[in-house]
């Protein structure tokens, strides 16, 4: 057996060898382990615990600090401890339904090779989604680019690429894209965001766990899915290490290989299973080939359920001959799911892949194949070539390992405006040029290429609402929103804040389409915990995320770390914690979207201004570095969505649509926008002076991103809305719709039409 | 007893659920077969082929499926008489397969529906206006003259190409059951998404018994996907796109 003999050399010496050998375990955690075992480790071994107790699985580095996050509530049926969290959605024919979500980062694979990256990112969260014994509804892609400028042209690749590779893989298996952003930032150059949220329905009564039932001694394990070759070798530990360019090109063995084709099938035949565990009611565990591959798998799926494992490599079906026993042990090959069986279901469940859904005919060699068996012993056996390669307590392999590290606070936020900006630019020229920005413009362009509206069941689609609407029940005016949300403008000056409002945002945008928030998760994305002032970022973002989450009554169901987001020259990203958001509509025909309605309607703003422009896309247009960040006012935030969602309730608003990016005046503007969207001729807005309504300056008020949100309501229920608004301040009138299509404040008035040619065609050039 | 409908899945298939649950709104008996009961496929008398990716798209979209074993069914019917729809996927699958608009032999296409301009997927709202070819279309031929029926455009290969012989016969020998049109019901090769020759959606064959449409009308079909048009309170009911349906039972029952 090939063995590294770590008793037998020195730290330097012991450092070589693993570097050599491709292994980021420290030299500490490799004496632990010969210490543990008792003797030299062998390679299979080592590769397992690189990848078992990597920062991408083991969480060590913030284990401790998630653990302030809040996790428990009423709606949470499954809170974050298996593959995916689940949300209590509602009720329909006596069955109780749960909405299954996850949500991850494919942050480096995107970086190196953005297609595939990009792609096996979708891949990888619907498995985490369906292994909970659910039907995959929707997916939602935030993402985070450089600067694409037109000389840009790795950065532009990369924004291409992404984009290109999530619509491939998610259009091809069937599941709409529901939700998401796209901020592009030269801070993201070298490091771009790629994250991933699916969503599931199951009924809650035949969820199926990411662990061996109690009674599951003996359970077989059947691996299904594509057949294990040499791609995605390292993939657990080649996200958890800072990219350097260099590497890159060598870290692309490192990246798995999509078939969107073979996963379609995979999945329609799981659901078929999932119908026979119902009419046996039988329970079984199941479990997604992510990081670690059939190790980690088998590894986590045993465990959790109180057992050891063993496990035969040869049974394992491969698509090349000679791959080294670790290769097949932790390679993460992808479209594989690994089900724990009791031993009378498991000829049925071969059949059903590979007989009625005939895998070895759809992808080479791909089926379901028997590898393995659950065991009471608890230790982690693997064998190859009728020799045991790997033999260790199974509960040292996935237990606990924490990094102890320094954080250095953020630097305190400013919280007062330094000076008097003098400004010579024109409200028309900065509302232009806000339009044409690239965080603020049309992502038409982008989500154009994603199937939205697959399945027939999506209510709202993108680009229509805050967030995206979908009634996943046949037979049920029950829906489901989702929306995602995190401002990288904001992290870069204020880690907390910045996760303060990520949850605002998306809880925001929720509330603008009518429905009731019910759950977050979050995917945290920083640099390097190893550098104590990024590591610093991290503690003060998940502080944020926690405060916030609170002060909403909301809780974290599902979510996912992601470390080392930094150049080789070290330069972090900004801080950029990423939230979404599900929320819960019992009637789905309540439901509002952003396009005004009708002319001779009132428009509110529901929000206070504030005189904080840190963070904004104004700041950034004016270069204004050092601006506060506006504050949250969680209570009276609370409030105002109790309100909003009573007056949708109650069938009062037209419309509706969050202050985000760019300020009051993007808002209004793209309310006439929607009308587009809508096949029908654009309503003008006429805006108040700032007297009434006020108390900022111009600048603040027009192009400030305080929050809140603007809601149209029609001139003959006007008195309802105002008695029900009677107890809130913070809800002012301030515009009216009218038939000219235009944009008017004070003595100017801007063209909707033309606007809206500003902010459609910026992305166009990049996504033509 | 109602007509029996199939509904074929073929590796790669996506949108067999509601498009079997618009036909099964819409009045029809309507069941999901999958590949793998190819022989069971005689039993009906209808066939819809929904959309997705069969086979992967390999080599051209629908090139591999027209060669299954469940277009042989497929075939016989059509040559039969029985009623046959393919939506996106399906429709590319039916002119690979000759079926529509069935100019040439069998399995010899003689137009495809290619690459879009853009050479990428899209998916955007658009309006199929009804043409003269529905007349003799039995599948659309309960739709009103004017209809305009809401869709979606989701595809990568949605654009008709055919060489201009081909594309003349078609237009002449009036084979074009839908347009892509504006608000208005102006119809023009511009208003095409994905530059589709002769701003077709859709193309009948000779006999009429075969509809293969592009953009999908089933996901634009019930009162909760187009809230602000909805017709009628049943925020659950049949609308919008599910008027070619019901003109596809209508016809069906009419058989």
């Amino acid at each position: 057996m090939r063995d590294l003999a770590v008793a037998e050399l020195d730290d330097e010496g012991l450092r070589a060898r693993a570097d050599a050998l491709g292994l980021a375990l420290r030299v500490d955690e490799l004496r632990g382990i010969a210490q543990r075992l008792g003797r030299a480790p062998s390679l299979v071994e080592l590769y397992a615990f690189d990848a078992q107790w990597s920062e991408h699985c083991s969480y060590k580095s913030s284990r401790a600090l998630l653990a302030r996050l809040p996790t428990s509530g009423s709606d949470v049926v499954l809170g974050p401890s298996e593959d995916a969290g689940i949300l209590h959605l509602g009720e329909h024919e006596g069955e109780r339904y749960g909405i299954v979500i996850a949500h991850e980062s494919h942050n480096h694979p995107s970086q190196v090779v953005p297609f595939e990256g990009a792609a096996t990112g979708i891949g990888g969260i619907v498995r985490d989604v369906l292994c909970m014994g659910a039907e995959v509804v929707a997916v939602a892609d935030p993402l985070r680019f450089g600067n694409i400028d037109f000389d840009r042209r790795h950065q532009r690749a990369v924004a291409t690429g992404v984009v290109a590779g999530i619509s491939a893989y998610g259009n091809a298996i069937g599941v709409p894209n529901l939700a998401g952003d796209c901020y592009f930032h030269s801070d993201f150059d070298d490091n771009v965001l790629v994250n991933v949220v699916a969503l599931g329905l199951v009924k809650e009564s035949e969820i199926v766990h990411s662990r061996v039932p109690a009674h599951g001694a003996d359970f077989v394990l059947l691996l299904v899915g594509k057949a294990t070759d040499a791609s995605g070798f390292g993939g657990a530990s080649f996200s958890s290490v800072a990219l350097d360019a260099q590497e890159a090109q060598s870290n692309k063995g490192a990246v798995q290989v999509p078939d969107p084709f073979l996963k379609n099938v995979l999945m329609r035949a799981s659901y078929r299973v999932f119908t026979l565990l119902r009419e046996r009611n039988i329970e079984v565990g199941f479990k997604d080939l992510g990081a670690g591959g059939i190790m980690g798998c088998s590894a986590e799926l045993c465990s959790a359920g109180g057992f050891g494992a063993e496990v035969d490599l040869d049974a394992v079906n491969v698509a090349v001959d000679h791959l080294l026993p670790e290769v097949i042990a932790v390679g993460e090959t992808q479209e594989r799911l690994l089900w724990a069986l009791p031993e009378e279901l498991v000829d049925e469940v071969e059949r059903i892949y590979n007989e009625e859904f005939s895998l070895p005919q759809v992808a080479q060699n791909a089926r379901a194949v028997r590898i393995g068996r659950a065991t009471a012993e608890r230790r982690f056996q693997l064998r190859h070539r009728g020799e045991i390669v790997m033999d260790v307590p199974i509960d040292f392999l996935t237990g606990t390992v924490r990094d102890t590290l320094a954080a250095e606070a953020p630097k305190p936020p400013r919280t007062q405006r330094e000076r008097d900006r003098a400004c010579d630019r024109s409200i028309g020229d900065l509302l232009h040029a806000t339009l044409a920005h690239r965080d603020v413009c049309s992502r038409a362009p982008i989500y154009r290429h994603y199937d939205a509206v697959v399945r027939g069941r999506t209510v709202i689609p993108r680009g229509e609402a805050d967030a995206g609407v979908l009634a996943p029940i046949r037979g049920s005016r029950l829906a489901f929103a989702l929306s995602v949300a995190g401002n990288p403008r904001i992290g870069r000056i204020d880690p907390q804040r910045a996760a303060e409002h990520a949850v605002y945002e998306s809880v925001r945008k929720v509330v603008a389409v009518g429905a009731e928030p019910i759950g977050l998760t979050d995917c945290l994305n920083y640099g390097s915990p190893r550098d104590a002032r990024q590591y610093g970022e991290l503690v003060a973002g998940i502080d944020g995320l926690a405060r916030a989450a609170r002060g909403f009554d909301l809780a974290y169901v599902s979510g996912n770390v992601s470390l080392y987001n930094a150049a080789s020259d070290g330069h972090a990203i900004p801080a950029s914690p990423i939230v979404a958001c599900v929320g819960r509509l019992t009637d789905v025909s309540q439901c509002v979207t952003l396009a005004l309605k009708e002319t001779g309607s009132r428009l509110y703003l529901v929000g206070e201004t504030q005189r904080a422009l840190g963070g904004s896309v104004l700041a950034s247009l004016l270069a204004l570095p050092d601006e506060a960040v506006p504050e949250l006012d969680i209570e009276r935030a609370v409030a105002e969505h109790h309100f909003v969602l009573s007056a949708a309730r109650a069938g009062l608003l037209r419309s509706a649509h969050v202050l985000s990016d760019g300020g009051l005046l993007v808002t209004l503007a793209e309310m006439s926008f929607g009308c587009y969207a809508a096949r029908r001729e654009p309503i003008g807005i006429a805006l108040d002076g700032l007297a009434g309504w006020s108390s900022t300056g111009s600048y603040e008020s027009l192009f400030g991103e305080w929050g809140g949100l603007v809601v149209e309501v029609a001139q003959r229920d006007v008195e309802r809305f105002e008695e029900l608004a009677s107890s809130l301040e913070s809800v002012r009138e301030i515009a009216a719709t009218i038939a000219e299509p235009l944009l008017a404040f004070e003595d100017e008035a801007w063209d909707i039409s033309e606007l809206h040619r500003i902010w459609s065609q910026p992305l166009e050039e990049l996504y033509p | 007893m109602k007509a029996r409908v199939a509904v074929l899945v073929f590796p790669g298939t996506n949108s067999e659920v509601e498009t079997r649950d618009l036909l099964v709104d819409c009045g029809a008996d309507a069941r999901i077969v999958h590949w793998s009961e190819a022989a069971s496929l005689a039993y009906y008398d209808a066939f819809v082929l929904p959309g997705g990716f069969a086979y992967e798209d390999r080599i051209r979209a629908g090139a591999i499926a027209a060669h299954d074993a469940m277009l042989d069914a497929v075939i016989e019917g059509s040559e039969a008489g029985k009623l046959v729809m393919g939506i996106c996927n399906g429709a590319q699958i039916l002119l690979e397969a000759g079926l529509a608009p069935g100019t040439g032999a069998i399995r010899r296409p003689t137009a495809a529906f290619t690459h879009n301009i853009q050479g990428h997927f899209i998916c955007q709202r658009v309006l199929l206006r009804r043409d003269a070819a529905a007349e003799r279309c039995a599948i659309a031929a309960a739709l009103p003259q004017d209809a305009l029926i809401p869709a979606w455009a989701a595809h990568g290969q949605g654009r008709l190409a055919a060489s201009s012989e081909h594309l003349e016969e078609i237009e002449r020998g009036g084979y074009v059951v839908f347009r892509y049109a504006d608000v208005r019901g102006a119809t023009g090769a511009h208003l095409a998404p994905q530059g589709s020759a002769l701003g077709a959606a859709a193309l009948t064959n000779r006999r009429g018994n075969v509809l293969a449409l592009m953009p999908h009308p089933e996901r634009d079909a019930w009162n909760f996907n187009h809230l602000d048009r909805r017709e009628g309170e049943d925020v659950l009911a049949p609308s919008g796109g599910s008027a070619l349906f019901e003109s596809f039972v209508t016809a069906l029952e009419r058989m």
